[in-house]
Parts: structure tokens; sequence; C-alpha cells
């Protein structure tokens, strides 16, 4: 018995200590596959182990063993094994096949003798030793250094034999194990020394419960950690690195989020061009061939080098000028200089003397000119009358050109008659010119007599005396109204052209005008009083007078008359055009003699200053019809009275003008009242064409008094009377109007009616009257036409109608949605309220405005972004942000020092760089 | 009378800090006029990234506003000189010209002066938007154009016809001139150019700067626009409403309005045949219309013996003046003349649309004044009037500061064709003429009436299904009737009856009209006896 469980103890031990192992292994992460596999040839061994033991000792039934208590240690160490290696599988199935066949609770089945998978009993492996001393040497050699100390004297002695070495030598080695054994032994399971301490303390009080206890602290889970799949080992290094990475790139993050907020980027850093200077490129130069190398080392010869210095110094002395020589080279310069002068000047002397033939075509064209000029102007005249007049008395002091010259009288004295030709020529023309030069100039006031004549030579010898007296008349009328239209011109340059003189010479001109009408009126009054005597005269003689006659036909004011006779040439011109218009004027202005038609006395009693404007009562009471612009040209006083011809149907008709007229023109207009307003529109066109006929004669008669005004009104009269009573009732009919509109945008819902008939039976239907639906449907519809009329934008003003209609056209220049960005429609038109245009804004700021998002140079290579700190909480206050500032060129090595340093004084904390605009 | 005066307040004990926080004061109150609006409300962003960047947006607006209001302090250096009584007793309009004309410099005096054209009828006037050249149009046919600055008379010369409106081109190279039958364009020197005949006996003539257009008024109670740089007609409206000669155009936005007979006030744009607003502003005709050059306020004068100033925002008449006026005109400053009779009348506003009786003026009691236009730029107003011409003075009319990328009164030759070819280079399309300008470019509201999107569409499919399920009335039927199949049945039909009007819509969107037919011809064939169907396929085939 104690045999037996001391083998159970040791079987434990062994189970335990290769658990131990195996936690160990699998603690020391070595590849799982391994564990296992080392396991499983493990519990081959153990299998063997067992077989052996069967086979060794007489095979006992299970139930048998159990109550002798033989397979309970081994049961309680299986179950102990099992626990220590839950995951290994192989303890189980060991626990099972001896728990279950081999148990047979039940006797269900029959015995059998032998299995198929067990070997039989008397099964032998050649291999294994069957005694048991040996199967327990070999077991226990296998796993415990302990067990066989005898084998360790035999050992021993052996090696004692063969060396001839005493033992003790090598008992060192078997106690260095023993500690080897004992340390490994501490190190690899604590359980055991306490099952080895508990061990002395068996049958002692308290020993089996301290005994549970242990084993309880045994039972629990000495879990062995099955390495992670790769997967996941994966995941957890990715989930570190990952960590590493973040933190590694947030710190851009503030960088980029500055970059990025920022309105502009500004890449500006200059490219570097390489070398830019001839100097630079020189200094660059490295020698190549055979020659520039030879050059190179004669140039850098320091004989060489030290000679050109000191030859350099030499020249240097060199350089030094006496004063005198500067005095000298002075002098030279300015000699050379006023020759240069000099020649200049002559040059431009010769230059300007002109040829014989020059001098003699510039003369004839002067002498033609002065001719034009005296003929054209009395002023040049006079002027050239002056000069002849000098040099006629210079001529007549001096009497240079008769003969009195030395060469004349050498001349004379020799006679004449030995002198060539040529000689007496000249002699003869220097007479000529003294009597030229003497000859007094006629005067510049001769007389135009010989306008006088042509005048009267046609006039018949038997005219009577009126119309003698008729015809002079005329002439002076004639004359007075070419003095007038003379008088008219008026100087535009020189003293007589500023406004004050203007005035002065107006107001003198206008008082010579009155005087002048004064005296031509006189003249028409005798006139008329001849004609009148005369009335009986001859057809001939009216037509003559027809144009002095007042007939109101025609009237023309002075200054018409050059107009009239330019209309006349075009008249011509164009062939007689057959406007109606027209050939009116031309008959009008075929009359030669203008007639004046203003009464100054009149005039100036209607220009008097107005009292006030507001007494308006009064004006509408003179004029009864509001006037506009186009009445106006009637109205110039209230008093005046003239004649006028005006165009009413197809003839002429002369009208007088007196008050009662406008009396008329009232009454008439009252007359239409009854009209309806609508009927002008109908009326319109005649209007046009009489406002036409008027308007000609608009053109035509120039001062036409405010008398006329029914005659001048009479075509557009249907028009007045719209405009005088439109007012009537504006509002009503403004109402009726927006109603009509308001009906054509949202019409009126059409009252439900019933074909008779339809929808109904019987006439009993016919009392309830119209079907619910159709009600309802009407009502609704009265409804939304409400709310549509209450929405629209002028529901709130009776006096004005805002179209509702959609403009298609304009749409376009409207979006239809929001743009991207912007979430909010206030946003969006708080943005575009203000114009970036230049012409809205002042020039510093409109490149702030306009700045697009990146700023580059052309060709400019943009590096990758640098890392700088920034302070994530600052706001981006500067539109301007500087990714690449400009850095200096790096043309000469000292310049880049230079640079360097600045850039290493700026610290790149401030990074950015704001350009000063 | 005297100059206006800042009054010297009393200086606190640390001036030199006073002054400048005045400075910048100043700075700040103009700086917020370039502003051009309130800072927009970011707090309600949501986007971070968005915020950021209208942040930074915004601070640049601010800079580029700052920026100008200091240059305005160097490229406005005049302020207008305003007549300003001494004592409360006083009045502005007692003081006469004759008082004026000796108080000022020589230059300005030069400036008033009367032109007596006594033959050639009452005279229309026109500036050119420098305010450097003046045309002048005699109702005869008489057509001047002058150089008021230098007091020199560029061309003159008769058109032989009636002449009743003249206005002023892009620049003193052209004008037009409305005459009996067409509308013609001369050039400086009197050439005619061309003669618009597209527009029959115009009547009112007026010119939109920035879209190169010509707009006339004619005896057909129509209203033609015709751009000058292409020639094209762009719009030809009848107005409907009779002929008028009562034209002005806003210079803010473009819009030309009419005043009708009717009393009504109507506002136009090329693009629609309708006119945008109507406004009924008088019981009786309307006789003149004139736009402040905000464009917000228009001065009309009806026969009603009123004289309104309108406020377009409110559609309100701010202020209503007793009496006639033949004319009106705002001058750059917001001053507003009106002339009836020989009597002119300036009125100014006194702040806050608080217009009062500035200054007046009488001509020659028989004259009668057809037009009145301030001379831009200077403190001028021109009166035509049937004996000519004359020219007043009317202190705080013009702008002071020209900007002469705007307008430059001494602008060169140079200047001025650089100019035309940048104008011309910068036309507005006619389709940008609108009554709110500050809408082009901004997110237009959906209409009622527009196509809505498939997933709209979706949508109310969505919703009619869920309405219809909802209202599903099913009666109680009498027992075995009541089924639940049948009442599920029910159910789906009202379900598919609400689909159906959108389900038929899809398909027609989807389908062409070929294949519609194709489909109708189909279910035509359907419903055919099977021996004829044959035929239908064929056709359909």
């Amino acid at each position: 018995m104690a045999d037996s469980t001391e083998k159970n103890r040791r079987k434990q031990k062994r189970t335990k200590s290769k658990a131990a192992e195996s936690t160990f292994l699998s603690k020391k992460g070595k590849p799982e596959k391994k564990g296992r596999m080392k396991m499983k040839g493990k519990g081959k061994g153990r299998d063997n182990d067992q077989r052996k033991r069967r086979g060794g000792g007489p095979r006992l039934p299970n139930v048998l063993r159990q109550e002798l208590g033989l397979d309970t240690k081994r049961n309680s160490s299986s179950d102990s094994d099992s626990e220590g290696g839950e995951d290994v599988r192989d303890f189980y199935e060991l626990h099972e096949e001896v728990a279950q066949e081999e148990s047979g609770k039940n006797r269900r089945f029959d015995e059998v003798e032998n299995y198929e998978y067990e070997l039989p009993e008397d099964f032998e492996d050649e291999e294994v030793p069957s005694d048991e001393g040996e199967d327990d040497e070999i077991s226990s050699g296998k796993s415990d250094y302990e067990g066989d100390e005898e084998g360790g004297e035999r050992h021993l002695r052996m090696l004692q034999d063969i060396t001839g070495i005493p033992k003790e030598a090598f008992d060192g080695e078997k106690n260095k194990r023993e500690e080897v054994l004992v340390s490994q032994a501490d190190v690899g399971s604590e359980s055991v020394t306490i099952h080895d301490l508990l061990a002395p303390l068996q049958g002692m009080p308290g020993y089996s419960s301290l005994r549970k206890r242990v084993l309880q602290q045994e039972k629990q889970p000495m879990t062995l950690q099955a390495p992670l799949r790769k997967s996941e080992r994966d995941k957890v290094q990715r989930k570190v690195s990952d960590k590493f990475a973040r933190k590694e790139i947030t710190k851009w993050e503030g960088v980029v989020k500055r970059n990025r907020e920022a309105p502009t980027l500004f890449f500006e850093q200059d490219q570097n061009l390489g070398y830019s200077t001839v100097g630079a490129i020189a200094s660059g130069f490295e020698p190549r061939t055979e020659f520039e190398k030879q050059m190179a080392q004669l140039r850098q010869d320091p004989e060489l080098v030290e000679a050109y210095k000191n030859d350099g110094a030499r020249m240097l002395e060199l350089n030094k000028v006496s004063v005198k020589d500067v005095m000298d080279r002075q002098n030279r310069l300015a000699k050379m200089r006023s020759l240069l002068f000099r020649h200049e000047m002559k040059a431009k002397r010769i230059k300007k003397i002109k040829s014989k033939t020059y001098h003699k075509i510039k003369k004839k064209a002067r002498q033609k000119a002065a001719s034009a000029e005296l003929e054209m102007n009395p002023e040049a005249a006079k002027l050239q009358a002056i000069k002849q007049e000098q040099k006629r008395a210079e001529e007549r002091l001096t009497l240079k050109h008769k003969n009195s010259s030395k060469w004349a009288k050498r001349i004379l004295k020799r006679g004449l008659d030995v002198q060539d030709d040529a000689t007496r020529a000249a002699i003869a023309e220097q007479l000529q010119k003294h009597e030229e030069l003497k000859r007094k100039m006629n005067s510049m006031n001769d007389n135009d007599s010989t306008t006088d004549e042509e005048s009267s030579d046609d006039d018949d010898e038997d005219e009577d005396e009126s119309k003698r007296a008729l015809k002079a008349l005329n002439k002076a009328k004639e004359k007075t109204a070419k003095v007038l239209e003379e008088g008219d011109e008026a100087p535009k340059k020189g003293l007589f052209a500023l406004p004050f003189m203007e005035r002065g010479l107006k107001k003198r001109q206008e008082e010579a005008y009155e005087e002048a009408r004064q005296a031509l009126e006189d003249y028409d009054a005798t006139l008329n009083q001849l004609q009148d005597e005369g009335e009986e005269g001859e057809e001939e003689m009216q037509q003559n007078s027809s144009a002095v006659k007042v007939t109101g036909k025609r009237t023309f004011g002075p200054a018409k008359k050059t107009v009239a006779q330019e209309y006349n040439k075009r008249q011509r011109l164009d062939d007689f055009e057959k406007n109606s218009d027209s050939e009116e004027d031309d008959g009008e202005f075929d009359e030669p003699v203008p007639q004046i038609v203003e009464d100054k006395n009149d005039k100036t009693e209607g220009v008097q200053l107005g009292t006030s404007l507001l007494d308006e009562e009064q004006v509408m009471a003179q004029h009864s019809i509001f006037r506009n612009l186009g009445d106006m040209e009637k109205a110039v006083g209230p008093k005046t009275t003239y004649e006028v011809a005006i165009f009413a149907g197809d003839s002429f008709r002369k009208v007088r003008s007196d008050s009662g007229h406008s009396n008329k023109a009232t009454t008439s207009s009252v007359k239409h009242t009854s009209k309806p307003s609508q009927e002008t529109k109908e009326t319109d066109q005649s209007y046009d064409t009489d406002s036409d006929t008027e308007m000609v004669e608009g053109f035509l008669t120039t001062n036409l008094s405010a008398d006329q005004k029914p005659d001048y009104e009479l075509p557009s009269q249907a028009e007045l009377v719209r405009r005088v009573f439109a007012g009537d009732d504006v509002a009503a009919e403004f109402e009726r109007e927006k109603l009509e509109i308001l009906n054509e945008e949202n019409p009126e819902a059409e009252k439900p009616a019933l074909v008779p008939g339809w929808g109904q039976w019987t006439h009993v239907q016919k009392k309830k009257g119209l079907p619910d639906w159709m009600v309802r449907e009407h009502e609704e519809k009265k409804r939304k036409r409400k709310e549509a009329l209450k929405k629209r934008k002028d529901a709130k003003f009776d006096h004005v109608i805002i179209s509702e209609t959609i403009n298609k056209k304009a749409e376009k220049l409207m979006a239809t949605s929001l743009p991207f960005p912007f979430t909010s429609k206030e946003a969006y038109e708080g943005n575009m309220r203000m114009p970036i245009g230049p012409d809205f804004n002042p020039v510093s700021a409109l490149s702030a405005l306009n700045r697009p998002e990146i700023i580059k140079k052309p060709g400019l290579i943009i590096q990758p972004i640098e890392y700088e700190e920034v302070d994530p909480h600052e706001t981006p206050d500067q539109p301007k942000r500087i990714i690449q500032g400009a850095k200096p060129k790096q043309s000469s090595k000292e310049k880049s020092k230079k640079g360097k340093s600045a850039n290493k004084l700026v610290p790149k904390t401030l990074g950015k760089k704001v350009k000063s605009t | 009378m005297g100059e206006k005066e800042e009054s010297n307040e009393p200086q606190a004990l640390n001036p030199a800090s006073n002054q400048e926080e005045g400075i910048l004061d100043k700075l700040e109150k103009k700086a917020k006029k370039y502003l051009r609006g309130n800072k927009t409300n970011l707090k309600n962003l949501r986007d971070k990234k968005l915020k950021g960047q209208l942040e930074v947006r915004e601070k640049i607006y601010g800079n580029a506003a700052k920026v100008a209001a200091r240059a305005e302090e160097w490229l406005k250096p005049s302020e207008e000189g305003l007549l300003e009584p001494e004592n409360p007793l006083e009045r502005t309009y007692r003081i006469q010209q004759s008082s004026i004309l000796p108080e000022v410099d020589v230059l300005s005096v030069s400036k008033a002066f009367d032109m007596k054209l006594p033959d050639l009828g009452p005279y229309t006037i026109r500036y050119l938007s420098n305010g450097r050249y003046m045309l002048l149009g005699g109702q005869k046919g008489h057509l001047a154009m002058l150089d008021v600055l230098k007091m020199d008379c560029v061309k003159e010369f008769q058109v032989r016809e009636r002449v009743r409106d003249v206005v002023f081109l892009q620049n003193d190279q052209l004008f037009a001139v409305a005459q009996k039958k067409f509308t013609y364009i001369y050039n400086r020197h009197g050439t005619e150019i061309h003669c618009l005949k597209e527009n029959r006996h115009p009547l009112k003539l007026e010119y939109l700067e920035k879209h190169f257009l010509l707009v006339g008024t004619n005896n057909f109670s129509q209203l033609h626009y015709q751009d000058i740089s292409t020639g094209q007609v762009v719009a030809n409206y009848r107005t409907g409403l009779g002929p008028t000669s009562v034209m002005c155009s806003n210079r803010y936005n473009s819009i030309i309005s009419l005043g009708h007979s009717g009393g009504k006030l109507t506002m136009w744009k090329p693009t629609s045949g309708k006119p945008l607003i109507t406004m009924l502003c008088h019981q009786g005709p309307i006789t003149a219309v004139a736009y402040h050059p905000s464009g917000n306020l228009v001065a009309t004068a009806g026969m009603d013996k009123k004289v309104k100033i309108w406020d377009l925002r409110k559609f309100e008449a701010i202020h209503s003046i007793p009496g006639h006026a033949q004319t009106l005109d705002f001058s750059q400053k917001g001053l507003l003349a009106l002339a009836n009779g020989s009597r002119v009348q300036v009125w100014r506003d006194k702040g806050s649309q608080d217009f009062g009786l500035y200054m007046t003026h009488g001509i020659p009691k028989g004259y009668q004044i057809g037009t009145v236009k301030f001379r831009p730029y200077e403190d001028v107003l021109g009166l035509g009037h049937s004996m000519g011409f004359s020219s007043i003075l009317i202190p705080g009319s013009g702008e002071p500061n020209f900007d002469s990328w705007v307008a430059n009164p001494y602008e060169t030759n140079k200047q001025r064709s650089k100019k035309e070819v940048r104008a011309l280079l910068d036309k507005l399309p006619p389709e940008s003429i609108m009554l709110d300008p500050g809408s082009i470019g901004m997110v237009r509201e959906r209409q009622r009436k527009e196509k809505l999107t498939k997933k709209e569409i979706e949508q109310q499919m969505v919703e009619a299904v869920v309405e219809a399920k909802g209202n599903v009335e099913i009666k109680n039927k009498t027992k075995g009737r009541n089924k639940p199949s049948k009442r599920a049945k029910r159910k789906q039909e009202e379900v598919f009856n609400a689909k159906k009007p959108f389900l038929e819509k899809q398909r027609e969107t989807k389908e062409g009209p070929q294949q519609k037919k194709r489909r109708v011809l189909l279910e035509v064939a359907e419903d055919l006896p099977k021996s004829l169907q044959r035929f239908v396929k064929k056709k359909t085939m």
C-alpha cells in the first residue's frame, strides 16, 4: 500500500512538474504548436507508462480498485492534472478513458476481454523493460534524479573505475546536480514544497483542513494564456503605432488649419535663377580647356599679380593732372564749342535764305491776298490807304525816285541818248514809280451811285401818284427792314463779346429796333390808307401790294427773312417736294416783303413782374384752360393782340383775335362735357394730323398771342376736353381698373349653376337648391381668391396697383437656389450686399476685396509644407498668409550669409510675415 | 443771409483727445454709409467654416468702408452751401437773385444770365450729365448746343420743323431731337446722323445712360425703347392711357414713369408690357413728374392744383404743395424746383422729409416757363421759357464734388472717348431694369405657379394618400354586407384614387406626345373586338 501511494505521489509530482513546465513554456511565449507537440509526446509517454503499469501489475476491475483506494489518488491526481491543464485535451481524454469505459458503472454492456484499441495484455514492448523496478527506474530516471541514487552510486563507481580518480572528485558533481535540482524545484513549483512540507504533518490534528485548503488553492486556475492570434497582435501593434502617428500628425493640425482658414495664401519666394550679373557669372568661371588653364595660371601667377599691382599704383600716380593741363583742356573745349555754335548759326542763316523765285511768288501771293482783303475788308482798305498816303508823303518829301540818286544823276550827266536800252528803261521805270507813288489815292468813300440807278429804271411813267408813293413807302420799308436785319449781327469775339458789353449792345440794338419798327408801322399805316383809297386798282397793283398789305395771311419777323430765303434755295434744290407743309412754307416765303408784327408798348406792358406764383385763380380765370408747354407758344402776354393766319380745315382763315374767342372756347368745351373721356382715344388720330399743321403754323408765325387759343385748340378740342374733365371721377375709374386687373390675375369664382335636369331626379331636389359639394367648392374658391388678394403687395393701398406678373427675363439675373457654402439666405445676401468693383471702392481697398485664394508667381515651385508651431487659439487675423516668404537672392555669398542671419533672427513661431501694402 | 457756418462748441478739458474722438466718430459714421447695410448676423450659422469665412469677409468689408470714409475726406473736400437765415424771422425765399449776385464770386456771377430768343418759341432745355453742355430746343425748329462752362455756342442750327424735345445721348457728341415726325440724332456739329423712323410723332424723350436706351413717348400713346448702340427696338408698348408728354426716368433704377390724363402715374420697364406700378396721384391730369436722385421720392404735379411728393417705399404722399406746376425738377442735392407761368419756386428738404419753401424767382410776367432743369455739379437752375432761356443761382442745389469716373465737366477728348468705350463695355442689358435692382444676384423667391420638383410631387402624393386614408367613410351596412374584405377594398380604392392624378401627371411628363398617342391607341384597341384589334396595332407599330 505504502508503495502504491508513494508511486502515486511520485506520479503526481511528475505531472505537476510537467504542468509547471508547460506553463513555463507557454509563458515563455514559445510557439503554441511546439508546446502541444511536446505535450503529445509526453502524453504518449504517459500512455506507455500506463500500459506498462497495466501490463506490469495484475489488472483489477475499477470497482475493486476504487474500493482499494488505489484509484482515488490517481483520480484526484488526474483531476488535478485536468485542472492544471484545462486547455490541454490529452489529459481529459486520459481521464475519460478511465472513468467511463473502464468503470462500467451500470454494467450495461457485456464485459469485453480485450478492446480492439487496447493492446493485448500479453503484449510486450521489446524496448521497454517489463519488470517493475526497471520501469520505476526508468520512469524515475526520466523525471527525477532523486530516485536513482543507486544508479548514481553505480555511475560514480564506474567513473572511478574508468578514470581512476577517487569518488569524491565526482561527488561534487552530484552535489551540484542536487543543488541545481533543488533550485529547479524552488523555481519550478512552490506546491511541491508545500506538499513536501505537508507530508510530515500527516496525522497531526488539523492536517486535513490544512490539506483541504492547500488543495483548494491548487484548484485555483493556473491559466496558461494562449498567445494572441496574429491578427489581434497586429491590431494591438497598429493601435499603438497609430497612437504615435496620431501624435506626430496632430502637431501639424495647427499649421494646416491656419493655411486652410487663411483667405489667401501667398507663395512669393523669389526663384533663384542662378547667376544674374556678368560679374557673378565671371566669378564662377572655371578654366577647362588647355588654353584657359594656361591663361588662368598666368593670371594667378604671383609674380604677375605683384607686378600688376605695382603697375597699378604707378598708373594711379600718372592719373594726377596739373592745373595747367586742365585749363588747356577747358580752353580747347570752349573754342571747339564756340566754333560749333558759329557754324550752326551760319547754317541757320543760310537755311533761311530763300531763292529769288520763291520771293517772287510770295510777293505775288501777298499782293493778291492784300487786294482780296481790300475788296473784302473795308478796314484793311483803310489801313492800306493810310499806308499809301504815308508813302506818298515820303515820296513827295524825299523825291527819291525823281532822278535824285547818284546813279541817276551820273547817267543824266552823260546823257540819256548815250545809254543803252536797259538803262533807259530803268530810268523810265524809276520815274514811273515816282509817279505811281506820288499819285493821290482814290478816297475810300466812293459812292455806290450805280446801285441807286438800277432801282428806278423799270418804272412806268404813267403810274399815278399814289402808286409812286406806295413804291417809295415800300422801298423805305424794305430798307428799314434791311437795316434791322443787319443790325442783328453781333460781334462774337473781342471786347464786344463780353457778356455785359453784349448786353449793352443788345439794349441799344433793341432801342433801334423799336424805332425802326415804329417807323415801319407808320409806313404800314399809310400804306393801308393808300390801299383803302385805291381799292379798285388793277389786279397787278394788288399783287404788288399784297406783300405790303397786312392780309393776316403771312406775318414775318425781320429775322425770318434770311432763313426763308435760305429755305427757298433748298426748296429749289429739292425740286419742290410734294410735302404740303413745305409747299405752304414755300409759298409764304416767296413773299419778298417782311412785316413786323410786334407792338412794343404792348409788350412792355406784358412784361411786368408777376405778383406771385400762387395767385393761380387769376391765371386760371384768364386762360380758362390749363396751359402746358404746347400752349405756351401762343401766350406771350395777356394783352397783346395780333393777327395771325391759321390753318383750319382746307383753307386759310383770317382770324382777328379778341377776348370774345376765349369765352367761346370755354363754352364750346363745356358743350363737350357730356362726351365720355374714352372717345378721345378714337379722335387721337385726327388730333395728331391737326397738331401737325398747327406746328407748321407755329413755325411760320412767330409771335402769336394768347388770344388765338381757341383757333389753335380747335383741332385738339377733344383732347382738351379729355384733359379738363379727366379728373372728374378718376378715383372710381381707377378702382374699377384695379378690380379688373385683380380679376384678371385671380378670376372670381364662377357662381355654381345647375343645368336643368342634371343631378336632379325630381322636383323635390329643386327645393333643396344646389348640392352641398357645389356650394362647398364655391366657398373654397372664394376663400382662395380672398387669400390671394390679401397676399398682394398692393392689398393695403387703394391708389396703387402693383403688377404681380413674373418677369422671366429678369429671373436669369437671380440665383435659383442658395449657392453652395451658404446655408441661409440672410448670410448670402449679407455677403452680397457690398459692391467689390473698382467703381465703388478706393484703390487701396480694392485688392483686398478681390484677392484670389492663392497668389503665386508664374513658374514658382511650391515647396512642401514646413512645420511651425501655431497657437491654436489665435484667430485668423491677417487676411494674408504668406507661405513662402520672399528670400533674398543667393547671388553672392555675402548676401546669402546676410539672408541667413536675418532668417535666423526671425523666430519660426512667428512664421507669418505680412507684406505691408 | 449768411454763409453756412459751423458753430464751435465749447472745448473740453482735453481738447486734443476730444478732437480725435470726434474725428473717429465722424469716420465711423461715414464708414457706416459705405458698409451698405448692417453686418450680417452670423450667430445663427452652424457651419463653422462658413462662419469663419464670412467673418473674414466682413472684416475686409469693414476695412474697405473705413478706407472709403478716409478717402472721402480728401475726395470730397467741399460741402454744398445753402442759404441760411441769420435770425428766425428771416426767410430764405425772400432773397432775390439781385441780392445774391453781388455776394458771390465772379465765376458764379457769370453763371446767371438770360438769353432772349423771342422768335423761335418756347424753349426746352437739357443738360449733359456732367453739366458741361446744354441743349436748347426751340419749338419752332431752333436747336443750339452751348458749352456752358466756357460760355460758348458749340453749334446752332435750324431744323425747320417742330421740335418737341431734346436729349443728350451718352456724351456731348450726340443728341436726339424729337421732331415733327421722327426722332433725329445729330452730332455736335449739327450733322444728322440718324433718323429713327420707328418712333413716329415723338412727344418726349428720355435717355437711360447705363443701358444705352433712348425712350420716347409718341402721339399714339406708345412707349418706345430703342437701343442706340445697336439700333434695335428693344420694346414698344401701348400704354392704353392716351398720349402723354409727361415722362421722367428714375436715375436709381432706370424705371420710366409716365404721367397720364387720368391722374395716373405709371412706371415701366422695357421687359414688361404692363406697367409695374400704377398710382393714382391726382384728381386731374398729371402735368409733370420728377424723381429724386435717391430714387425713393417722386414729385408729381397735377391739374388739381397740387404738387405732391411721394415716397415710393410707402406709396404715400409725404408732402403736398398747393399750386400748379408745369414742370418739375429735382436737383442732385434734392432741391425741388417747380415752375408755373413765370414764377419758379424751389423747395428744400429740411430734414426727415419735411419740405419747405427755399427760394422763389420770377421772370417777366408774360414769359411762360416750359422747362426747369438743374445744372449738374453747379448751383444753377436753367429755365427754358417762351422768350428764350435764363439761368439763375440756387445755392446748394448741385453736388459740389464731382467724381471724374462718373461725370467730369472738365474731361478731355481722350477721357471722353475712353469713358465711352468703358460705358459700352459696362452696358447693362434691358432686363436689368427693375424696381429693385438690389435684388440682382440674390436668391429669387419661388413663385407659386412654378413647376414642382419630383420630390415635391412625391411628397404631395404621400400627403394626399394619407389624407385619403383618413377620410375614408365607411358606412355600417346591414348584416352580412359589412365585410372586412370589402372595407379593405374600399380603402384601397380610395388611396388609388388619391394617387391617380399624380401618377397620370408623372406618366405624362415621362412619355412624349408620340408615346402617349401610342398608349391611347393601344388602350382603344383593347376596347375593340378582337377581330379589329390587329388593324390598330398595325397602325401603331
